[in-house]
């Protein structure tokens, strides 16, 4: 006893774990939409994906303008006298901005009915797109002091669950057209096998890390947070669904509609807890 | 065969023309009595929950040889400083004469980026309502009294410590006081490790309060409610 320590704030909080699911479903309906010029069973996604593409990219760029303490000076990070590209940050801005951009671009393209330049800007969408969940996951494997966000592998998992989550949303969009279910079965069992594996990976990097890391596992697989990562992100929201979509039920509409439900609310609870649980050790010194 | 010194385009060490302010800890002088902490607060207003310099206090052994022990914590000013590098719009700066890393409160637009990339949790949000200052809902942290050392003043802190703990100085200049401390003491830096390379030096450090201890994953009670009751009455 006797001990006095000041506390501390996290400093990201759970608002930005929103705006990783929100952005991340938002380019991978972008993408579905870009394979539909490209692979017929996608064609159903075309304009829904995009639609709900856009409202997604507006929903999440709005929250994370009120998530500022000074919304109001968004503008700052588009302004070239202000902008500084030593931060990922000011790199995501762009990148956000040009991503919306060319989606209202392709959103009118589709509208007048222009094929081969709806085409164009869903090619340079999809590329851009792309880097919206390579910045999510730059922005934090940058913090050089953070167990779990310092890992080469955070954008490429946030690439994964991006796909994940996109994948599952399009299954409710999919209205059980085979093809369509068949080819998002295989997304969901690919992004999903591949974000399974790299958090087993970061999971055991980071139980054997330094003090702060071993603390940082401590924190994230036990308690309140341990339930959520554990058991919501790793159980509920991503081995269960894989078992599903792998059984029998899991080819009908029915069983990836469940799966997907599934995977989403791991996707969140993933992305909520990737964010908040490496913070936390921090807030004590 | 000696090797140059290869400098970050950020840093300073021992670049001519150009002064380098650092601060010493001499922790075996340090009385543990907050006149730094109160020092700050009155020169700054610092608003309530959050500080620029503060000081942990634990108690160490087992009874009867036990002993308290402090490490006053504060911005690190660091030579190669994260915050700089996180900021997108260029809000926080590094003085280039100097080193104080130094904030643009018009500019900064409250990401909290470099609250996220400060290893030293040096930096905290100001809250939207004070009463005697305008600067509100933007990034806050030590500015070394930057407005007090152009005036050829020593920080708030220092100047009130009344061990003489905390010392001050141009650390590029070999014959000031904390260069001289430096050179003539075991010094320890906070995370060394982060290569920040950080302008604060104790004196008498121990490794208990200075690296991440195993104490706060199965807190004490007591902790937990201190805790509980800076989340409730603390909101960024």
């Amino acid at each position: 006893m006797l001990d006095f320590t000041v506390f501390h704030t996290i400093a990201w909080p759970s608002a930005y774990s929103v705006y990783f699911f929100v952005i991340g479903i938002s380019v991978a309906m972008f993408f579905f939409s870009t394979l539909s010029w490209y692979r017929e069973e996608f064609q159903p996604l075309r304009q829904s994906g995009l639609y709900l593409s856009f409202a997604l990219l507006v929903f999440g760029g709005l929250l994370l303008i009120s998530d500022l303490s000074q919304p109001a000076r968004f503008l700052n990070m588009l302004n070239p006298a202000y902008l500084k590209f030593d931060s990922p940050l000011a790199w995501g801005s762009l990148n956000l901005a040009s991503f919306g951009l060319v989606s209202a671009l392709y959103i009118l393209m589709i509208r007048s009915g222009n094929g081969t330049n709806g085409k164009r800007l869903a090619v340079v969408g999809a590329l851009i797109g792309l880097g919206l969940p390579i910045y999510t996951g730059f922005d934090l494997t940058v913090h050089q002091h953070r167990p779990v966000w310092n890992t080469p592998l955070m954008p490429i998992l946030f690439v994964a669950l991006s796909l994940l989550s996109g994948a599952a949303v399009a299954s409710f969009l999919a209205r059980g057209n085979e093809k369509l279910m068949a080819m998002l079965r295989s997304f969901m069992l690919w992004s999903g096998g591949a974000t399974a594996a790299m958090l087993v990976s970061l999971l055991g990097t980071t139980a054997y890390g330094g003090t702060g890391a071993e603390i940082t596992f401590m924190f994230m697989t036990s308690g309140t947070m341990g339930l959520i990562f554990i058991g919501l992100g790793m159980v509920l929201g991503l081995i269960v669904p894989i078992g599903l979509l792998l059984a029998p039920v899991g080819r009908q509409p029915v069983g990836m509609m469940a799966a997907g439900a599934l995977l989403l609310v791991g996707g969140m609870a993933l992305r909520y807890a990737i964010l908040i649980g490496p913070q936390i050790v921090h807030t004590y010194y | 065969m000696s090797e140059e010194l290869r400098l970050s385009s950020r840093e300073t060490r021992g670049k001519a023309g150009l002064r380098r302010f650092g601060m010493v800890i001499d922790l075996r002088r340090c009385i543990g009595c907050d006149a730094c902490m109160v020092a700050c607060k009155a020169e700054y207003d610092v608003p309530l929950g959050v500080f620029r310099t503060w000081v942990p206090t634990r108690v160490v052994g087992k009874y009867p040889t036990v002993k308290k022990q402090f490490l006053p914590r504060l911005c690190n000013h660091c030579d190669d400083p994260p915050c700089v590098r996180a900021c997108p719009v260029g809000a926080t700066f590094k003085v280039e004469d100097g080193g104080f890393v130094l904030q643009h409160y018009d500019r900064c637009i409250g990401c909290k980026a470099c609250m996220a990339s400060c290893p030293y949790n040096a930096r905290f949000m100001l809250p939207e309502h004070r009463t005697r200052s305008s600067i509100t809902s933007v990034v806050d942290k030590c500015t070394f009294c930057y407005h007090r050392v152009i005036q050829n003043l020593v920080p708030a802190c220092v100047q009130t410590c009344v061990g003489r703990a905390r010392i001050f100085g141009d650390m590029n200049d070999p014959k000031s006081e904390v260069s001289r401390l430096v050179a003539r003491h075991s010094t320890q830096v906070l995370r060394p490790e982060q290569g920040t390379k950080p302008q604060v030096f104790y004196i008498g450090a121990d490794r208990n309060m200075s690296e991440y201890g195993r104490g706060v994953y199965d807190a004490s009670e007591a902790l937990d409610d201190e805790r509980a009751v800076f989340n409730r009455n603390y909101k960024n």
